[in-house]
C-alpha cells in the first residue's frame, strides 16, 4: 500500500450522520489534487481537520456535560482516522466516525451537506500487509474503529486470499460506534454474539454483557488463537482502541508469537511532526526513545512500543 | 498611489527578502514545512533548539489546547548538536532564506560550546538564544528571568558566535521585561526576539491534577497577542530603538494583520510560530498579506511601518 503526498486541502462535507446518542458519520468530497492525494489513503493514516469555523450547537442542543468545555474557542486542528474511502472518477468520498466529547466535536455536529472544511492529510503511515500472511486478526475498541474496518474492506479487496476475523468491544452495547448494533432492540442486541461489516465477521464483547461476551474483547483474540492450529508466523493483528486493550493485544500476540500492528493515539497539535507533542516511548538502543505518533506512527508494530501499565 | 512595493528588510546587518520568519519549535530543522510551502520564500526561519547533546523531551501529555491557545511542555526534544550537524546543515544550506539556529544549554559551557561549533557553518546567518531555560549549575533558576545571567550568558556566547548574527530570545514571564531586554543588549546582543510562551497550567478538574505531564508549559497562540504586542511596543520604545537592536516580534500572529500591528508596535521583523501548527504554510500567506496592506496604504518601503505607533 503506497503513500501518496499530503497537503492542505478543502473537501465538501456530503453527509453528516447521526448514528447514536454521540456517534456521528461523517462523509467529505474531495476533488482535483486533493481527490488525487485521498485517493491513496492507506488504511491506518489521518487528516488533520479544521473545525473552527464550524458553528456551535442552539443552547438546548449542548449536552449538559458538554455546556462548559463547549463555549471554548477553538486553536488546534482535530485529528481523525477513516472508516472509508469511495472512489468515484476523480472525485474521492472519505468518511470518518467521530464521538461527541468536547469543544471540537460538539460543533462537528452541525457541518452540513455542502459546507467546505479545510483538511491537512493525508498523514502519517497506516497499515502493512506482509506477504507472508494467511490470517488477519482485526481488534477495535471502542473509537478505534474507523481504521479498522478500513482496513477490513481492503483486505477484503485487495487480499481476498487472506481470512479476516474481527474482534469487536466496548464498554456496553450504546459505546460501539456501529450502525449495526446501534440500530438494534435491546432483545436483539442480547442474543447478538456476532455480525457482519465490510465482508467480515466480527465477534462482540462488551464490559457490560449487554451485548455479546461479556468482557474484554481480548479475551476473544485469546480464545480464537489458543484453539487455532495454523502457523503462527502466518497470522497477523491488527488493533486500534484504548491504550489498555492495546497493550493487552501486544501481550497477547508476544504470548503466541503473532505479528501485531496497533494503531496508537496521543495529543497532537500539528500532525506533521512540527510541534513534537504526540511523543510514544518506544523501546530503543539501550533503553527507551521518543517516536512521534504522528509521524512516525500512527501504525507501529507492536514489539516496539513500551505500553504503560 | 505606487504598486511597487519594497518588503524587504534590513535586520541586524542581513538582508531579508521580507519581514516573515517562521520561529523556533514549529517549523522543523528545515524542510519539514516543504510540502505546504516554499521555505525559502521567507524573510527567516529559526529552528527548534539544539543542544550539546540529544534531548528525549518530557512525557506525554506534552500539549493541551486552552482558549484560542496552546500549553506545551516538549522539553527541547531535539537531535543534538553532532547529528543536527550531520544531518539537517545540508538542508539549510539548500534553504534561501536566513538560518537562526535556536541554542539552549543547561550551563552557560553549554551554550558556549554549541555555539562555537555552529558559529563556522556557511548555512547559518545567526544564533537564537533561548534563554528561558532553568541554569542547573545555579539551582535550576531560569536565565532569562536574571539580568545579571542574561548579561553574564550574552557576553559570552558574543564572544563564540563570530560573525554570526546574536539573537537573543526574551521571556515574558518576568516583571519588566524592559530590565532583562537592556541586559540582552549590553551584553552584546544584535536582535532582540519577543515573546517567548508565557509560563501556565492547566488543570483536569476531574482528576484535580495537572493535565501536562510537566505541570506547567508555555502558553502561546492568539491568546497571548495583545500581551505580545504591548510587550514588542514597551522594549521598543525604552530599548530597542535607542539601542539601535531590530526585534523580531511574535506571539500569536497568524493573519497578515497580526503581523502589520506587531510591526507598528515596534517589531522590524515578525515571527509566525503556534500558526504552523494550524495552517502549514500560512506565512506565505502573511507575507502577501503585508504586501497587499503596505499597496493599500501606499506604503513604499515595509520598513517605514516599524514602531509608528501614533
Amino acid at each position: 500500500m503506497s503513500k501518496t503526498k499530503k497537503g492542505l486541502f478543502e473537501g465538501v462535507v456530503s453527509f453528516n450522520k447521526q448514528i447514536g446518542e454521540r456517534f456521528y458519520r461523517l462523509g467529505l468530497r474531495f476533488k482535483g489534487e486533493a481527490g488525487k492525494a485521498f485517493a491513496g489513503l492507506v488504511p491506518g493514516q489521518f487528516a488533520e481537520f479544521d473545525i473552527s469555523t464550524a458553528g456551535l450547537p442552539a443552547c438546548g442542543e449542548i449536552p449538559d456535560d458538554l455546556r462548559d468545555s463547549a463555549r471554548r474557542e477553538l486553536l488546534l486542528r482535530r485529528p481523525f482516522s477513516f472508516c472509508n474511502v469511495e472512489i468515484d472518477g476523480d472525485e474521492v468520498e472519505v468518511e470518518i466516525l467521530y464521538c461527541v466529547v468536547g469543544a471540537g466535536t460538539i460543533r462537528m455536529t452541525t457541518l452540513a451537506a455542502g459546507d467546505i472544511i479545510s483538511v491537512v492529510g493525508p498523514l502519517g503511515n497506516g497499515f502493512s500487509v506482509p506477504e507472508s500472511k494467511s490470517t488477519a486478526l482485526l481488534v477495535v475498541g471502542g473509537m478505534g474503529a474507523p481504521p479498522i474496518l478500513h482496513l477490513a474492506k481492503v483486505l477484503k479487496e485487495k487480499h481476498p486470499e487472506i481470512e479476516t476475523v474481527g474482534f469487536v468491544g466496548a464498554k456496553s452495547a450504546v459505546d460501539f460506534p456501529l450502525e449495526e448494533i446501534q440500530g438494534q432492540s435491546k432483545d436483539a442486541l442480547k442474543s447478538m454474539s456476532d455480525f457482519e461489516l465490510n465482508g467480515v465477521t466480527w465477534q462482540v464483547a462488551s464490559d457490560e454483557g449487554d451485548i455479546g461476551h461479556k468482557g474484554f474483547v481480548t479475551e476473544k483474540l485469546e480464545e480464537w488463537l489458543g484453539s487455532c492450529d495454523a502457523q503462527k508466523d502466518t497470522i497477523i493483528i491488527y488493533s486500534c482502541g484504548p491504550a489498555g486493550m492495546l497493550r493487552n493485544t501486544a501481550a497477547i500476540a508476544e504470548r503466541h508469537g503473532v505479528d501485531c500492528q496497533v494503531s496508537m493515539e496521543q495529543m497532537m497539535a500539528c500532525g506533521i511532526g512540527l510541534c513534537q507533542s504526540c511523543a510514544i516511548e518506544c523501546k530503543g538502543d539501550g533503553g527507551t526513545e521518543y517516536k512521534l505518533c504522528c509521524k512516525d506512527g500512527p501504525v507501529f508494530d507492536s514489539r516496539d512500543v513500551v505500553f504503560k501499565v | 498611489m505606487s504598486d511597487a512595493v519594497d518588503i524587504s528588510v534590513e535586520f541586524a546587518g542581513l538582508k531579508l527578502a521580507n519581514p516573515v520568519f517562521t520561529v523556533s519549535g514549529t517549523c522543523g530543522y528545515g524542510d519539514e514545512l516543504s510540502d505546504f510551502m516554499d521555505v525559502g520564500s521567507l524573510g527567516g526561519f529559526v529552528t527548534k533548539s539544539i543542544t550539546a547533546e540529544p534531548r528525549k523531551g518530557n512525557a506525554t501529555p506534552r500539549i493541551v489546547e486552552t482558549d484560542a491557545g496552546m500549553l506545551n511542555a516538549i522539553g527541547l526534544a531535539n537531535i543534538g548538536l553532532e547529528k543536527f550537524i550531520e544531518e539537517k546543515i545540508g538542508v539549510l544550506e539548500k534553504l534561501k532564506t536566513s538560518v537562526f539556529v535556536n541554542v539552549a544549554g543547561q550551563a552557560i559551557e553549554e551554550y558556549v560550546q554549541v555555539t562555537e561549533k555552529l558559529a563556522s557553518e556557511k548555512a547559518i546567518s545567526g544564533i537564537e538564544l533561548n534563554i528561558s531555560c532553568p541554569n542547573v549549575k545555579k539551582g535550576g533558576i531560569s536565565f532569562g528571568t536574571d539580568p545579571a545571567l542574561i548579561l553574564e550568558i550574552t557576553s559570552a556566547v558574543k564572544k563564540a558566535c563570530g560573525n554570526k548574527v546574536l539573537m537573543v530570545k526574551l521571556t515574558p514571564t518576568v516583571t519588566d521585561i524592559s530590565v532583562t531586554a537592556r541586559a540582552a543588549v549590553e551584553g552584546g546582543a544584535d536582535a532582540l526576539s519577543l515573546v517567548n510562551t508565557f509560563t501556565a497550567m492547566s488543570i483536569d478538574i476531574e482528576t484535580g491534577k495537572a493535565v501536562l505531564a510537566n505541570k506547567t508549559g508555555g502558553l502561546s497562540g492568539p491568546a497571548i497577542k495583545p500581551i505580545a504586542v504591548y510587550l514588542v511596543n514597551k522594549v521598543y520604545n525604552e530599548v530597542a530603538k535607542d539601542a539601535g537592536i531590530p526585534i523580531l516580534g511574535m506571539g500569536g500572529i497568524r493573519t497578515a494583520s497580526d503581523a502589520i500591528e506587531f510591526m507598528i508596535a515596534g517589531a522590524s521583523a515578525v515571527g509566525v510560530g503556534t500558526a504552523n501548527f494550524i495552517e502549514p504554510g500560512c506565512a506565505v500567506k502573511i507575507i502577501e498579506g503585508i504586501k497587499g496592506y503596505c499597496r493599500r496604504k501606499g506604503t513604499g518601503k515595509v520598513s517605514d511601518l516599524v514602531g509608528t505607533l501614533g
